[in-house]
């Protein structure tokens, strides 16, 4: 019967806010304003206090006829515990209401992640890194909400160590029951599987990003609109995420086998690159909780890069994000994929001898298996990931050695200490084409989500 | 790091994924050593739902939805002011409407105030 003790601790938990509330209220809300909320709790609370009344009357039947119940109890047990359920689903509203209700409710979260690691990189030195993405959620009423995420990170190595960014700095808007409106810098929805990870990717199985991120925008900045909706004869739910940004800055890069690239350079910082805007969205379908399916476009006109006339450009990306859990595998395995294509038209330089254009296009696909349902203390905490990813150029600051692709294979185990903190462990297999191998590489993670 | 080198660490990570897979390959072998409580486990890790029955829907909206990015955070573990916050930005995460929204929050709320 824990749901009876519960009923019983939210309904002294709900009482007990509404003088608090109260009394925060009163230097805050002046005249008639204050009146008619004092009003509104008191009434409130009335009600709330009969329904408490109402409910320990009910408990105590409930108890006595559980007590004597024999053989002729069963219905009439039945109909008390439907009335209390009936209440109970009453008191929660009415709570809900009475946090709604509270003037000056202005509310504070501090999330994010911190993750702390270390690498071996062939070419490179191994190094310690930490990295840290603080984020401060504000509710400023039901309908409003402000989200901004840091990003702080220190690494052997690094000229000066350290470094900061800012990950996402956006208001947002509730419209409806389907629409959000919103501004500022967000997770760009291109390619979908950003979107679960950033901005704070704790979260992530394995520790070293996707080849396929070199192609996504990561982020945007800029004005949308997204929601979600029912999907016509209650075939599960679509979402939708389109925006107006900043566009990104085409860039000319010449390898040392003096083969030339262009490039999209996302980050929308570039003043060159912010008249020429984008227009982009991403659209899924949710057949069932644990399938989402999505497409996702983004059109820029670019920027020239030093004397490289502006173009078209155009990312198009599918992307998959799903789970299954069941006992029949002993747990929970899941499955993700992406894949994007980026297209930039033709760029001619000042002398019209030199034009670049062309088609990039990467991705990944990861799945993962925790046998948290198999009974065995500790296996079930352990999570084995794998991924396959893969970029074919032209994207030159990734082939600096005049290979046309690169393909990785990485696997990885992790182990949950809890549902948001996750010890990680990886390995790297890399090659380029023409069969050059890439740089492999190791991570140790230790990964927490705030 | 001098004296970790490339080869060691090469051989220790992959030495150390393998024996992982393995285990998890044992589990599933050891299917018929597992006791009744461990098959009435939830189904999501390693969380208990307070109260499924009265507050179905939204709780069920929670566990199916909320897992498809990340693990299922216990109510417990925030307020049910928190919870707002939270509520109302991940529902732009988990494209939910509205409805769907307030009955997630509903239920943590109720289940955190436990
Ligand atoms: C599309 C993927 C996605 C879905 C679906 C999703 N989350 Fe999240 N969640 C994230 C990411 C990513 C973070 C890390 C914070 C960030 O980067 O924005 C996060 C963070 C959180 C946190 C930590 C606190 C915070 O506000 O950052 C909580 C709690 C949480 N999610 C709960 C939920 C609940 C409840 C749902 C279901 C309504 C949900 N999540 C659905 C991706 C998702």
């Amino acid at each position: 019967m824990t749901h009876r003790r519960g009923v019983l601790t939210s309904i002294a938990a709900a009482l007990t806010i509404i003088p608090m509330a109260a009394a925060s209220a009163a230097p805050a809300a002046g005249g008639a304003d204050y009146t008619k909320l004092e009003q509104k709790y008191q009434l409130l609370e009335k009600q709330m206090a009969g329904m408490a009344k109402q409910m320990s009357a009910m408990q105590k039947q409930q108890a006595a006829l559980k007590a004597t119940q024999a053989k002729t109890g069963a219905t009439k047990t039945k109909a008390i515990d439907r009335e209390v359920k009936r209440l109970y689903r009453r008191v929660v509203k009415a709570s809900q209401k009475i946090s709604e209700l509270e003037p000056g409710n202005i509310q504070v979260l501090i999330a994010g992640d911190v993750n702390f690691q270390f690498q071996n990189i062939q070419g490179s030195h191994s190094t310690f890194y930490a990295d840290s993405s603080p984020m401060i959620q504000v509710r400023i009423d039901k309908n409003i909400f402000i989200n901004t995420a840091f990003d702080f990170y220190t690494q052997a190595g690094v000229a000066g160590g350290s470094a900061a960014d800012i990950g996402a700095a956006n208001i947002n808007y509730e419209l409806n029951n389907y629409m959000t409106l919103g501004g500022g810098l967000v997770t760009s929805p291109i390619g979908g599987i950003v979107g679960v990870y950033n901005p704070a990717p704790w979260n992530r199985w394995l520790v070293d990003g996707s080849v396929e991120d070199a192609l996504l925008p990561g982020n945007e900045l800029g004005v949308w609109t997204r929601g979600g909706l029912p999907a016509p004869a209650r075939m599960g739910y679509l979402t939708y995420f389109l925006f107006v940004s900043n566009g990104p800055a085409l860039a000319r890069t010449t390898d040392q086998n003096g083969a030339t690239y262009n490039n999209l350079q996302f980050g929308n910082w570039d003043p060159a690159a912010q008249n020429g805007k984008t227009i982009g969205g991403r659209f899924s379908y949710i057949p069932i909780p644990n399938i989402e399916i999505g497409y996702s476009f983004e059109w820029a006109r670019p920027s020239a890069d030093g004397a490289i006339t502006t173009t078209n450009s155009l990312i198009n990306a599918v992307d998959l994000n799903s789970y299954y859990v069941n006992k029949k595998i002993d747990g929970l395995f899941r499955f993700r994929g992406g894949w994007t294509w980026d297209q930039v038209g033709q760029g001619i330089d000042s002398t019209g001898t030199f034009s670049l254009g062309g088609m990039s296009n990467g991705g990944q696909l990861e799945v993962a298996y925790q046998p948290s349902l198999c009974g065995i203390k500790y296996l079930d905490r352990v999570m084995a990931a794998i991924r396959y990813d893969r970029i074919d150029g032209p994207v030159s600051s990734n082939f600096s050695n005049g290979a046309s692709h690169e393909q990785r294979y990485s696997i990885g185990l992790d182990y949950w200490l809890h549902s948001n903190a996750v010890l990680k462990v990886e390995y790297e297999f890399d090659n380029l084409s023409n069969n050059m191998h890439g740089n492999n590489a190791m991570f140790l993670q230790f990964a927490v989500g705030i | 790091m001098t004296f970790i080198t490339n080869k060691m660490t090469k051989s220790l990570a992959i030495t150390a994924v393998a024996v992982g897979f393995l285990f998890i390959a044992g589990c599933a072998a050891n299917k018929s050593t597992k006791t009744a409580a461990a098959t009435s486990k939830p189904a999501v890790w390693p969380l208990t739902l307070k109260d499924p029955a009265t507050t179905e829907s939204g709780a069920q909206i929670w566990a199916e939805n909320c897992m498809r990015c990340h693990e299922l955070r216990s109510p417990s573990q925030y307020t049910p002011a928190q919870w707002g916050i939270i509520v109302q930005y991940m529902r732009l995460k988990a494209g939910l409407t509205g409805t769907q929204a307030k009955k997630v929050l509903a239920f943590l709320q109720s289940a955190s105030a436990h």
